[in-house]
């Protein structure tokens, strides 16, 4: 399961009012996002050790290596690409010392590689796997538990984002960011109003045939069919399964023009498709870059949609544990937390960001924060025994749209 | 004191064996593997073929097909486009203009592969500035519906390769150099007939260079199919790096990595045998051997 | 065929590359069947004259005229003309037999038709047994004569040689030179051979045209050439001269330094003024000054008294410098003299040399020297002064 979505600074949200141009239009953030969907990468430098790690231990240890002492002079952080701050980097080895090395991977696939390859010795301090990963990362002793007296700060985060099914105790991660699935439209073109994943699929099959485009995961597309049907999308059910094949193959595939993950980054600005499933802070990015923003609607996925998570963890063996500890501390600090939103346009579970971020006159919250209620419908995935099963899918789909 | 032979090879075998023999060679052992687990890649404890079976499923031949189709379409394009090109710049060109030439065509590759696929999906978009362009000058009346075509994935091929192809064509038409044309025309030949008979053929080693150098990359190429073709451009280089990335399936992934190198290469060997067949009855009229001048009367006035 | 097939025409062609002149207002006429030799020096022009003939180069005025049409703007395939190249230019991609039928497969010949005149034309050069050998696979001489066969085969009406036998070795090139000149009186055909070799040309020219700077110099027989130049070039350039700069006085005796001659040449008529003499080391005889008769000696009309500086065994001849000293510098005379007839001489002997007069050519224009010096290896002509002793 790769989870590329944050190859994207959005540092247009305090310059939205700069008018996009075509030219402006073809810059790093749409390199980095094609190049993280197109992933694969860094796939080889992940390889080496024939380790499946399956034996590994799991970690009972959970009383954690950091005591509170002496911070180290390093540390080096192995997260998503330009996915923090540079501000808030800056200002952490400002005020605290230590040096921050950053490292980027593309998929959560490609970070477990190289942790199982280390066995330890990887020299990474912080790691940012998305949640559902979290479980067998700790079965494969790839964490280190956090030593939570040393995390004050974790008081201002947000308790709907903390005690996750992965982490029921934090006892590995903190929140780091979250998003959500949903879709965009082309209200020139789909003149009716789609409220659902539902109507998502109908669109798609009539008025936006030929230009529609879905996200290039698997879970997310087996996910469209699961979320519109009310079924859990962490099904290992054979039969659900078959049946999201038989849709989305048999199906759906022929009215798909693209799989693509990040269609804030060209295809929302340039208007090459009218019906586009996306994750919530890519819309925002390519909404607010489109030429003519009242065009698009968005429209959280209903009746049940994803949450995706980011969690800020330790590596197994990190060589600045104090260090690492120190760093979380200090971004869940109310005072780095606008910042983070304002790079990343996710929120990162912190409590009251939103009025922060209405503070700081950030646009097109409604993008980036959701309703009790809305959060209430979005479902965490999961890893599990349907994985080969859901990538099958995917695939089939992928040749059936290509054929 | 001259070292010995085997002393000089070694650096070249050495060679060989780090960056191909192993590589493979591990590709091969995985393919045999199976994955152990939800949370496991690979394991090789016990070897079986079935991960082949798997491999060989219905999506792997259409996803392969497409693949194919885009590979060898591809190809010939840019032999078709590339001949003409690169013999216009060995032959036509005056040796000074020739270098600035070649740097254009070099150019490109000063560039990300990605960035320069990507510029053309800016340039191909339906409300991108050629489609505005387009249709501004009353040319279009509905915008460009090219991106997320099988022709924009042949446009990006080209674009992409062609300098692949140009190089080995120029360097072997401008070996064959202006003597052996001469003599050609000397002898009765006209142009069309020179370039067949003599620059072509005498190219052949640059000709197949150009051909093994776009296709076999553009058989394990995505990129440039998934930005330009969008859902028409599903490649199978894609479907092996989703079961190793994706599915973490690196046994299944290796399997289809196996069959994908073995179908290229039969893919190759039959294209040289079709090449062979059908200039077959060309070479077979214009062959002459000791053997058909036997039994000519020795006439020496 | 006309009466003029094989014939070629050249009249005031001329051939510029960018300012350069290669070729200048050359006028040149070859006769049906002829074998016609261009020498001369590197850069004068005849591969240019030949590639004009041939089609590969458009003269910039002028006319060219093969059995006796204009091929203005005629390209080069449908001229009735083959070269054979330097360097072969056989094509490595073909074995011999296919190299030779090219040219034939052209013209559609009948595949029969092409089966009989390649073997024909292989066995001419004797070369029928390689007809399954690649180019790669022959040797230099090989080469040449499937190069000749392959231009020969299709029966053009000239045939164009651009130092055909350049790269071969001094034993093979004579042979072929021999061989070559066989084939042509078989054949027939025009043949216009170039070469910068002298004796390549001597011997196997009916005329030999001379060229420099673009021009012929002088189109004759070898005979007439090597006897009568037209001018001090082509005196120095076939053959080699002592050529001797001097002063014509008006009785005709030419005073050289402490030499007289007095040319007594049947038609030459020397002018009053200053001269350029010329007279070939084989026609200086020697003697030991012991011999000199009386009267003879400096001041004396074509003899001339020196130091015997060195002495060289050519083979058949004999070879002989003579330094004679002219008051402020030293002259030296070649001399040479058939084995058998050598004088009883040593290094370092006063001798006297002497010439028959019929054999001096005076040239007026006492600049007109050869464009480069006769092989300065072995005839200093004239020396610097040497530093008194
Ligand atoms: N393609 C060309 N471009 C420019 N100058 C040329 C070209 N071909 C010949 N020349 C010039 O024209 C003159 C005559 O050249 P040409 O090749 O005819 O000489 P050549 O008599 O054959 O000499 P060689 O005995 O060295 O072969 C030379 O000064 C040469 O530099
Ligand atoms: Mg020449």
């Amino acid at each position: 399961m790769s989870h590329p979505r944050r190859s994207r600074p959005v540092r247009v949200l305090a310059h939205a009012s700069v008018a996009p141009r075509i030219m402006a239009e073809f810059n790093r953030r749409q390199f980095l996002s094609v190049a993280a969907a197109l992933g694969g990468v860094g796939l080889l430098s992940a390889c080496g050790g024939d380790g499946d790690g399956n034996g590994a231990t799991p970690g009972a240890d959970a009383t954690g290596r950091a005591t509170g002492g002496e911070l180290e002079s390093q540390l080096s952080i192995y997260t998503w690409g330009d996915y923090d701050s540079p501000d808030v980097l800056e200002r952490f080895t400002e005020e605290l010392g230590p040096e921050i090395r950053l490292d980027s991977f593309n998929s959560n696939e490609e970070m477990i590689a190289k942790l199982v390859a280390a066995r330890g010795t990887s020299g990474y301090d912080i790691v940012v796997p998305t949640g559902q990963f979290i479980p067998q990362m700790v079965e494969n002793d790839l964490l280190e538990p956090l030593n939570k007296d040393l995390i004050p700060n974790l008081e201002h985060m947000d308790e709907a984002f903390l005690s996750m099914a992965w982490d029921p105790e934090n006892q590995w991660s903190i929140c780091k960011a979250w998003g959500t699935t949903g879709f965009v439209y082309d209200n020139t073109v789909i003149t009716r109003e789609l409220k659902t994943w539902n109507d998502f699929l109908d669109a798609a099959q009539n008025e936006a045939s030929g230009r529609t485009s879905v996200l290039d995961d698997p879970a997310e597309l087996t996910g469209l069919y699961f979320w519109a049907n009310g079924i859990d999308w962490t099904t290992e059910d054979e039969g659900d399964l078959q049946a999201a094949e038989d849709f989305l193959v048999g199906e759906l595939a022929p009215h798909i023009a693209a799989f693509d993950s990040y269609p804030g980054g060209s295809a929302i600005p340039q208007g090459t498709h009218a019906l586009m499933q996306v994750w919530n802070g890519d819309a925002r990015i390519g909404i607010m870059e489109s030429p003519d923003p009242d065009r698009w609607t968005w429209v959280l996925g209903a009746p049940v949609t994803q949450l995706w998570m980011d969690n800020w963890c330790i590596a197994k063996g990190a060589p600045n544990i104090e260090a690492a500890h120190a760093f979380i501390n200090f971004v869940l600090a109310p005072e780095q937390v606008i910042d983070q939103v304002d790079y990343i346009g996710y929120h990162t579970g912190a409590k009251d960001v939103e009025s922060m971020a209405e503070e700081a006159g950030l646009e097109m919250l409604d993008l980036v924060f959701f309703t009790p209620e809305q959060i209430e419908t979005m479902k965490e995935g999961e890893v599990n025994s349907a994985q080969q099963r859901i990538v099958d899918i995917w695939n089939k789909m992928k040749a059936a749209a290509g054929a | 004191m001259r070292a010995p032979r085997f002393l000089l090879a070694i650096p070249a075998w050495a060679w060989l064996a780090a960056f191909f023999v192993l590589p493979v060679a591990t590709v091969v052992y995985f393919s045999f593997g199976y994955k152990p687990g939800i949370f496991g890649t690979h394991a090789t404890d016990v070897l079986s073929l079935d991960r082949y079976r798997e491999a060989l499923s219905p999506t792997f031949f259409t996803t392969f097909t497409n693949t194919l189709r885009v590979g060898v379409l591809g190809t010939l394009l840019c032999l078709v486009i590339g001949i003409p090109m690169a013999y216009w710049m060995a032959v036509k060109v005056s040796p000074g203009k020739r270098a600035f030439l070649l740097a254009l065509v070099i150019v490109p590759f000063w560039t990300n592969f990605l960035v320069r696929t990507i510029g053309w999906q800016v340039i191909l978009a339906p409300e991108g500035w050629l489609s505005g362009m387009l249709q501004a000058l009353g040319l279009r009346e509905n915008p460009l519906a090219i991106l997320y075509t099988r022709s924009a994935v042949l446009l990006g091929v080209v674009y992409n390769y062609l300098p692949l192809m140009i190089l080995p064509l120029f360097v072997a038409f401008d070996r064959v150099g202006p003597a052996m044309r001469e003599a050609s025309k000397d002898l009765g030949a006209n142009r069309w007939r020179t370039f067949t008979r003599v620059t072509l053929p005498m190219a052949r080693p640059g000709i197949i260079a150009g051909i093994l150098l776009v296709f076999i990359p553009l058989m394990g190429d995505y990129i440039t199919a998934t930005v330009l073709g969008g859902a028409r451009g599903n490649m199978v280089g894609q479907l092996v790096a989703s079961q190793f990335q994706a599915a973490q399936n690196w046994a299944l992934g290796s399997a289809m990595a196996v069959l994908l190198i073995i179908v290229i290469a039969v893919t190759v060997l039959v294209g040289a045998a079709i090449a062979y067949v059908v200039t077959w009855p060309l070479s077979r009229a214009r062959r002459l051997r000791l053997a058909d001048l036997e039994g000519l009367p020795e006439k020496v006035r | 065929m006309s009466a003029q097939a094989g014939a070629v025409e050249l009249t005031g062609v001329t051939k510029r590359f960018g300012d350069a002149v290669a070729v200048d207002r050359l006028d040149l006429r070859i006769e049906p069947g002829e074998f016609i030799a261009l020498l001369g020096p590197s850069g004068c022009g005849k591969t240019t004259t030949l590639r004009m003939i041939a089609g590969f180069e458009q003269p910039d005025e002028g006319e060219i005229r093969i059995s006796g049409e204009s091929v203005a703007g005629v390209p080069p395939h449908k001229r009735h003309v083959n070269t054979v190249f330097q360097n072969y230019a056989l094509f490595p991609h073909m074995n011999v037999a296919e190299n030779v039928a090219y040219g034939l497969q052209q013209t559609r010949t009948p595949k029969a038709e092409i089966r009989e005149r390649v073997a024909e034309a292989l066995d001419m050069v004797q070369m029928r047994a390689f007809a399954d050998r690649k180019p790669s696979q022959m040797s230099g001489g090989q080469q040449q004569r499937v190069a000749l066969a392959r231009a020969l085969v299709n029966r053009p009406s000239v045939l164009l040689l651009d130092e055909p036998l350049g790269a071969l070795d001094r034993q093979l090139r004579e042979e072929m030179q021999i061989e070559l000149k066989l084939l042509q009186s078989r054949v027939g055909t025009t043949f216009v051979f170039v070469t910068h070799d002298q004796h390549e040309a001597l011997s196997m020219g009916d005329r030999i045209a001379i060229m420099r700077g673009g021009k012929i110099e002088q189109l004759d027989t070898a005979a007439a050439v090597y006897a009568q130049p037209a001018s001090a070039f082509v005196a120095g350039f076939v053959g080699q001269q002592n050529f001797l700069a001097g002063t014509a006085r008006t009785d005709g005796v030419i005073e050289s330094g402490p030499i007289r001659l007095r040319s007594e040449r049947a038609g030459q008529h020397v002018a009053p003024g200053p001269v350029r003499a010329a007279i070939r080391p084989e026609y200086v005889s020697l003697a030991p000054v012991a011999d000199l008769t009386a009267g003879a000696g400096h001041g004396t009309e074509n003899t001339v008294v020196g130091r015997l500086a060195s002495i060289a065994h050519l083979g058949e001849t004999m070879q002989y410098v003579v330094e004679v000293d002219t008051g402020h510098e030293t002259t030296s005379l070649l001399s040479r003299i058939p084995t058998p007839a050598a004088p009883n001489v040593h290094v370092d002997d006063e001798v006297v040399a002497s010439w028959t007069p019929g054999c001096i050519l005076v040239f007026s224009d006492p600049n007109a020297g050869p464009a480069i010096p006769p092989d300065l290896t072995t005839v200093p002509s004239t020396t610097p002064a040497h530093p008194p002793r």
